[in-house]
């Protein structure tokens, strides 16, 4: 066969290929598109919420489009920096509440402090102060998840049954529990050993804080008697009811895995957990982790999303947009798919939102997401766990590093 | 030059002058179109690499696509950290160990699947081909399931083995620990490509230089050293080079196994490194300062495979 | 089978008149020293293909089996749904037909493209050949990390973001020095003898070049073309960053939403995605195979 005419044909087969590609995928938007992007939580799990917006906002707004594009967590943030450079941002974006004030201080986003939102007056403290910074709202919350104790009734029933009112209870109760099911991969409270987020809740339940401002610099406060208190508490709780190794992390198991295998009396983690605890879901119940203080519950890390209007996008209607997606018809139809709204209003007095109520949150440093990334928390809870470290060395290391940090 | 050459050249003196032009040209028509998508595409990002290595350049100098100018210190700040040299050693040793054991089995992979029967050789190969072709997103997803201490496979079958109690066993626990399961799955995904590509190499070994330096009467050792493998010297050249390239600058294996929760100082490797301390924390400034020193680094790890390879073309 | 093998096996090239029960002998130790290497073979093949053997088995299983504390080797109760699962998914055949575009057009551009500019390097004496040689192994070396963002804006600034083309032309410009770099290696391996033994008179040099290395290079463009297909096929990186819009993604961006929820992860949706997604790489490598051991010899025996 001619060579040179098979290449000549294989050339124009690729060129045609690429025609046929060019034509199909479209790229461009037209001039009247609202681009949002959300986190693909909301396409799996309430997309109707999303379509009623969509037709809300295209209602009042004849003549605009909206074109949602679902992200993933691992890499969005990547991909905004590349859309931030590129002049091509989307008009409104979902961000976690850690996310929020790196970007904030960035000048990312637009002002939105002017504009009246539903339920303004009364949004839910703790997911309204990650959308603050400077004296002005970036962010609007959208919904938030807490933490609380799911745990395996049968089990509970074999070791005395009543649920723990403080951690002493607790513990006395994970070592009956412990005592009942021998297993060398069995954990009466399974908490992965550098789960920041269950560790802080201590610290915080002992008055201690990651870190504070003193004369406008900050300073890292692990180190400080409250803080270490918190600190030995956790490691004593850790002790007594979990067999997952010190340098482990709450996604790899995920703690539901573990009960699903029988491995697990319970476990501290969100609540959604009871979806898929395998066999035993009709045998899962949950309460609020209690404090070290009798009857009261411990503080929890509130998780959530913040909706926020990148610079360059068209701030009214990304406004009017984000006002459908969570006026109160919007934050009914989450709180019943399991989440908690953004307003005190609609809190209602499930699990989930009992847990809500006491609530810590990270240091509000543009700089905290690189101490998040460089693991400080969790290099220290391993190394104080595992004995490698005293509990003051290991903390004094993490809260120097905490200190040159968020000073950065 | 050789005999068929000169009657060429012979040929192509005695031809008129727009002719010859046009021959002188062709080698340059044939390497345009790779020069044109390259400039294209990588020319500004290139210049933007080096501009903003020298530049102060985080997330807001981002935003407003300003940066601001200061010299060398991205680069300075960058060496006069331990950290980075403590990285540089546990990945040159890493590149070390991966590059050895990917080219030594997988060239002795090329080898057995010329000794063995077809049917073999179609199963191996489908088999070299479906690791081949598990995109490392996906095969690091497999290998954490499968080696997670909770109720990995592994566990469970080194335990049945009885190799010894490995009920709950950290994979992870220790930093050589970590970075042994990077390195097996690192060297498991690559060894298809230097298997295959070592096969080929062999299939283009001509059967009748093998029979001419059999009749002379050469064992199988003289005829693999005088026939084979001068024809599998590039190709060795190439890979070896190839893999050092690639496992010096990996990022996803690492990252992913070890787990972005537990990538830290005492385990990065310099595709992590540069990632975190540059991308991560979005100071691209630093990040492309970074970037251009694991280029020259890795320049200087390859030299003597790349020299030779260039070298190789000079002879022809 | 090749040449060497039955060099390496210890055949005889000439027919001696030998007694009968040597020559017995000498076949079964040869079937012997066979069955011995298929054994091992056979081990090789079992210890790497665990894996993706892990992964088609769990994409079988329904879920309780998948989260049993007994890991069990074939399912008991083996099951599709995971499959109909993945492909209800949105988006599924619109990100199929994206990848095979994109690795159709990927393959096809960067193999002509760089065998021309292999056979310049390998067999041309030209100012600037070593340049170009060091420039193409430069790029190589080039960490991906750092040229994701300024790539991007190039992108943005040709309206290519979010468009198959900015993916192709990215994925060429990943592949080209690298398909370059790897085919003057294999152009280089050619024996002299070969080629000037085939050189025809009155042809043009890059005529000749062609007609008689195409068919000597086969394996070489062969194996180098699987590479580039399964890389393309595989990239995510920049496949994630360029295309934002789900129904203009590929296959590995549409892998990723399944393990980048905040919630549970569907494990057995995840690996019937994964078992899918491997379907077309092993296709394209069984039309293929068949090059890389016999195309050769055909060549060269008729020279």
């Amino acid at each position: 066969m001619n060579v040179r005419a098979m290449a000549a044909a294989v050339l124009v087969a690729a060129l045609a290929v690429v025609a046929v590609g060019v034509g199909g995928a479209s790229g461009g938007s037209s001039a009247n598109t609202l681009t949002v992007w959300l986190q693909v939580d909301a396409q799996s799990g309430w997309s109707e919420v999303v379509a009623a917006a969509n037709a809300q906002f295209k209602a009042q707004n004849p003549g605009w489009d909206v074109d949602v594009q679902y992200q993933t967590w691992g890499t969005h943030l990547a991909k905004f920096d590349a859309t931030l450079a590129g002049g091509n941002a989307p008009d409104v974006i979902e961000m976690g509440n850690t996310e929020m004030t790196k970007y904030s201080a960035a000048g990312a986003f637009q002002d939105l402090t002017a504009i009246s939102f539903p339920n303004k007056s009364t949004w839910l403290q703790g997911l309204a102060a990650s959308g603050r910074y400077g004296g002005k709202i970036y962010g609007v919350p959208y919904y938030a998840g807490s933490r609380v104790v799911t745990y395996r009734t049968d089990l509970f029933r074999q070791a005395g049954g009543k649920i723990p009112q403080s951690q002493a209870e607790f513990i006395a109760l994970a070592k009956r529990i412990g005592a009942k099911n021998k297993a060398k991969t069995f954990s009466p409270v399974y908490i992965a050993g550098t789960d920041w987020y269950v560790a802080m809740s201590f610290v915080y339940d002992y008055g201690g804080q990651i870190a504070i401002t003193r004369k406008g610099k900050w300073v890292g406060t692990l180190d400080k008697p409250a803080a270490l208190a918190g600190l030995a508490a956790y490691k004593r709780f850790f002790e007594a009811s979990s067999r997952a190794p010190a340098g482990s992390n709450e996604g790899t198991p995920p703690p539901y895995d573990v009960m699903a295998h029988g491995n697990a009396a319970s476990t501290y983690g969100a609540g959604w957990f009871t979806c898929c605890v395998g066999d035993y879901k009709s045998k899962v119940a949950q309460f609020v982790m209690p404090s070290h203080t009798k009857g009261q519950p411990i503080p929890g890390f509130l998780g959530g999303s913040d909706l926020a209007v990148p610079v360059g996008g068209s701030k009214d209607k990304a406004a009017a947009w984000i006002s459908a997606f969570t006026d109160n018809a919007s934050m009914t139809a989450l709180r019943a798919k399991g989440n908690i709204p953004n307003t005190t209003s609609l809190l209602g007095t499930s699990v989930n939102e009992r847990a809500a109520r006491k609530s810590w949150f990270v240091p509000q440093s543009k700089n905290w997401v690189n101490v998040e990334n460089g693991n400080v928390l969790r290099t220290m809870l391993q190394r104080i766990l595992s004995g490698r470290s005293s509990i003051k060395d290991a903390a004094s290391v993490a809260s120097d590093n905490i200190t040159y940090t968020l000073n950065q | 030059m050789t005999v068929a050459a000169e009657a060429i050249a012979h040929r192509s003196r005695r031809r008129p002058r727009l002719k010859r032009i046009a021959h002188a040209s062709v080698p340059y028509l044939l390497i345009l179109p790779v020069i044109v998508v390259i400039t294209a595409i990588l020319g500004y990002p290139l210049y933007k690499l080096v501009t903003l290595s020298f530049q102060q350049y985080g997330l807001a100098e981002l935003i407003q696509k300003k940066g601001v100018w200061i010299g060398f210190d991205n680069f300075s700040s960058v060496l006069h950290d331990e950290v980075f040299w403590r990285v540089l050693l546990r990945t040159v040793i890493f590149t070390a160990a991966n590059v050895g054991l990917t080219i030594g089995l997988g060239t002795l992979i090329a080898f057995l699947l010329v000794r063995v029967s077809t049917w073999v050789r179609i199963l191996l190969t489908a088999g070299l081909v479906l690791v081949w072709s598990m995109p490392a997103v996906v095969a690091v997803q497999v290998w954490v399931w499968m080696t997670n201490f909770e109720n990995g496979i592994l566990n469970y079958v080194l335990t049945e083995l009885h190799v010894g109690d490995y009920t709950g066993h950290d994979w992870y626990g220790s930093t050589f620990s970590k970075l042994g399961m990077v390195t097996l799955l690192i060297v498991w995904g690559a060894i298809p490509f230097v298997a295959i590509t070592v096969y080929a190499g062999l299939a283009q070994v001509p059967r009748e230089l093998v029979e001419a330096a059999e009749i002379d009467g050469a064992g199988p050792g003289r005829v693999f050293r005088d026939v084979t493998f001068p024809v599998l010297k590039p190709i060795f050249l190439i890979l070896t080079s190839l893999s050092i390239i690639w496992d010096f600058g990996v990022f996803t294996q690492p990252y992913l196994l070890i787990g972005s929760s537990a990538v830290d100082t005492s385990n990065y490797l310099m595709g992590v490194y540069v990632f975190i301390e540059g991308y991560s924390h979005s100071d691209f400034g630093r990040g492309a300062a970074i970037s251009l020193l694991m280029l020259l680094i890795v320049a200087v790890l390859s030299i003597f495979y790349v020299r030779r390879m260039v070298k190789m073309g000079e002879a022809q | 089978m090749s040449a060497v093998s039955e060099v390496a096996a210890g055949a005889p090239p000439v027919a001696r008149a030998t007694p009968r029960a040597a020559s017995i002998r000498r076949a079964r130790r040869r079937r012997l020293r066979r069955a011995v290497w298929n054994v091992v073979g056979l081990g090789v093949f079992l210890v790497l293909v665990f894996p993706v053997f892990w992964m088609i088995s769990t994409a079988f299983k329904p879920d309780t089996e998948i989260h049993s504390s007994s890991p069990t080797w074939f399912s008991i109760h083996p099951t599709l749904q995971h499959f109909r699962d993945a492909m209800a998914r949105p988006y599924f055949w619109e990100v199929v037909k994206n990848s095979l575009i994109v690795v159709g057009a990927v393959v096809a551009l960067s193999m002509v493209v760089a065998f021309l500019a292999a056979v310049a390097l390998a067999k041309y004496r030209f100012t600037g050949n070593k340049l170009f040689v060091v420039l193409v192994i430069g790029i190589l070396m080039l960490p991906q990390a750092g040229l994701v963002i300024p790539l991007y804006v190039v992108l943005a600034k040709y309206h290519l973001t979010n468009h198959l083309m900015g993916l192709v032309l990215t994925h060429l410009v990943i592949l080209l020095p690298f398909a370059v770099w790897t085919l003057r290696g294999f152009i280089m391996g050619i024996p002299k003898e070969l080629e000037e033994a085939a050189m025809v008179d009155g042809s043009s040099r890059l005529g000749a070049f062609t007609r008689i290395l195409l068919p000597l290079v086969a394996p070489g463009l062969v194996a180098t073309s699987v590479f580039v297909f399964i890389t393309s096929w595989n990239e995510y990186i920049f496949a994630n960053v360029i295309l934002t819009d789900q129904a203009n993604q590929t296959l590995t961006v549409w892998l990723s939403y399944f393990y980048g929820t905040s919630r549970a992860t569907d494990w057995g949706g995840l690996m019937a995605a994964s078992t899918l997604t491997a379907i077309p790489v092993v296709i394209f490598f069984l039309l293929v195979q068949r090059k890389i051991a016999f195309g050769l010899t055909a060549g060269a025996v008729k020279a």
